[in-house]
């Protein structure tokens, strides 16, 4: 008994720094975050209750459903295409490509991840330069006419979505890359000995096998694409227009530009449900098919 | 597995679009390793104008710009989140997998869960904590936050593997407790620490927001900061910002080189376990 209580105090002050510093610096935030929303907050004077003031505020705002629009579609076209991708380059380079090319190739791959997406902005706002950047430059011996990427409402949220996918790629194929390297070959040996194609085998086997990765992938892939801010902050800054402003450039310029903080933290409470949900909805019909 | 039918028409069309892929991957950094090295304004490059022994846009960068002292934060505040995220975690992980206290699955739930709140919804609350603390530009308040989660669960996951009765014999021996978990435990879970110092150092190293919000004094920027701020500064002085960029991106990149199993084994573990 004596022992018992001894380990759990140890237990306890091992696992202490840790929860105080979670405690303070995640949870309490939280609360505080919904507190703040229903007040008005400049950091100068003390919150002033305001009810439901600041979300009637945000329906009624247009840079906010601006932001929340760039969002979504910025979802949208990253997540499914860089999952894709990712997945069919991990397959074809553990199949096709086990050797010492498919190795460095891999490795290239992974550099994008590894730069800031500070840094990736700053290169591809210049490539995507319209007047002599690389890539009309290129588009140019094709005979094709510059293209105004980043300048053009048209185009620069989508210039924003390949750049992202071209640094998330690696990322997601070193996982489901991993994940396939664990499926067993018998499994494969028995769908060849049935006369199954390498394109049958992709979809019976490895696709269904690779669920709770592709959950994974799916997910993170989701919760950081609305996060998405340092790229459009750095190729963009939001425009032109309004037409690369994201969720958390609307927090960051409510909060820290104009000092809003309750409006702020109300577009955050906003942002933090749609994770949720979104989160929520994912995990049923996970759920559900694992079930059938 | 070598197999004759390996060459088909699709499997050569595949290999093109890896390699198409890859160098696509690594064609801007190359791109901006040469406009380093350009004094042009313009963006067309002139082959007679790259001088790779011409090093002004790099000097410049340093010498005017205040990125010298961004780089110095920079590096003490990855170093010093490498050091605290691995203490700390460790000593959590320890705590829950190898100790028994009331309410601890339930807890180390709660701490899983806080990984799905997006940083930028606690951030300014943190903001206003650290304001009334007055701890705004200093390092703790760079480095403090680099604290997750997600360092416990990746340390706890490996710790399964150190046997109880290890620790169950050094505890018999009369080694002392906090021996145990610095001398037996810290040593064998090394491999996951590693991935963790690599982990933290690219977040760290790579984390904007944060910094962009909380320092306001400009001698605590960090390189991602001063960077982005280069940007403004120099519209199209594209030589100079691409060497500010090359600067940015060779801390990490080298160490990708030398770690480059760690990297990759570090994020393949969080997706086959998580």
């Amino acid at each position: 008994m004596e022992r018992k209580k001894k380990e759990a105090l140890q237990g306890i002050i091992y696992v202490l720094p840790s929860f105080i510093l979670i405690a303070c610096f995640s949870i309490l935030p939280i609360f505080m975050s919904g507190y703040f929303s229903f007040t008005n907050y400049n950091v100068m004077n003390d919150p002033t209750f305001a009810a439901l003031e600041n979300y009637a505020k945000i329906l009624k705002d247009a840079y906010v459903a601006d932001a929340i629009k760039n969002t979504l579609a910025y979802v949208v076209v990253t997540v499914p295409i860089q999952t894709i991708l990712s997945l069919v380059f991990a397959a074809f380079l553990a199949y096709k490509m086990q050797n010492k090319t498919g190795g460095f190739l891999r490795s290239i791959m992974f550099i994008p991840v590894i730069a800031s997406a500070v840094t990736a902005g700053t290169i591809w706002r210049i490539i995507l330069n319209t007047d002599g950047g690389l890539l009309n430059n290129l588009l140019g011996f094709l005979h094709i006419s510059p293209v105004n990427w980043l300048g053009s409402t048209q185009t620069a949220l989508i210039s924003i979505c390949i750049v992202a996918i071209w640094k998330n790629v690696g990322y997601f194929l070193v996982i489901y890359y991993a994940g396939i390297m664990g499926i067993s070959k018998n499994l494969y040996e028995a769908a060849r000995v049935d006369g199954a194609t390498n394109i049958q085998q992709f979809f019976k086997i490895t696709m269904p096998m690779l669920r709770p990765i592709t959950y994974l992938v799916v997910t993170l892939g989701i919760i950081w694409s609305f996060q998405v801010f340092d790229l459009s902050y750095q190729m963009t800054g939001g425009g032109p227009g309004r037409s690369t402003v994201t969720i958390v450039m609307a927090i960051y310029n409510a909060a820290f530009k104009q000092y809003k903080m309750g409006y702020a933290c109300a577009m955050a409470m906003v942002l933090l449900i749609i994770v949720l949900v979104i989160n929520a909805v994912e995990n049923l019909a996970f759920k559900e098919k694992e079930a059938k | 597995m070598k197999k004759t039918r390996t060459w088909t028409p699709l499997s050569v069309l595949g290999m093109l679009v890896m390699v198409l892929f890859a160098v696509i991957c690594i064609a801007p950094f190359i791109y901006m390793m040469i406009m380093s090295f350009t004094q042009s304004t313009t963006l067309m490059l002139h082959f007679d104008e790259i001088n790779f022994t011409d090093f002004t846009n790099y000097s410049y960068v340093f010498g005017k710009s205040g990125f010298l002292r961004a780089l110095t934060n920079s590096l003490v505040v990855v170093i010093s989140s490498c050091l605290f995220n691995c203490i700390i975690s460790s000593m959590a992980a320890y705590g829950f997998e190898k100790k028994n206290f009331p309410g601890k699955e339930k807890l180390f739930k709660i701490y899983l869960a806080t990984l799905m709140i997006p940083g930028q919804v606690t951030m300014i609350p943190v903001f206003i904590i650290m304001r009334k603390m007055g701890v705004l530009n200093t390092y703790f308040s760079l480095v403090v936050l680099i604290l997750n989660a997600f360092g416990v669960f990746l340390i706890r996951q490996f710790m399964e593997s150190v046997p109880d009765e290890l620790l169950e014999a050094a505890k018999v021996d009369g080694c002392p407790e906090y021996r145990i978990f610095i001398q037996i435990v810290i040593p064998l879970i090394k491999p996951v620490l590693i991935s963790l110092v690599v982990f933290t150092f690219v977040s760290s190293w790579n984390d904007f927001l944060w910094p962009l919000v909380s320092t306001t004094d400009s001698d605590m920027y960090t390189l991602t900061v001063a960077l982005s701020l280069l940007k403004t500064q120099y519209q199209t002085n594209y030589g100079l910002i691409m060497a500010g960029a090359a600067v940015s991106f060779m801390f990490p990149f080298v160490l990708y080189i030398f770690l480059q199993k760690q990297f990759v084994e570090g994020i393949a573990l969080s997706g086959v376990k998580g």
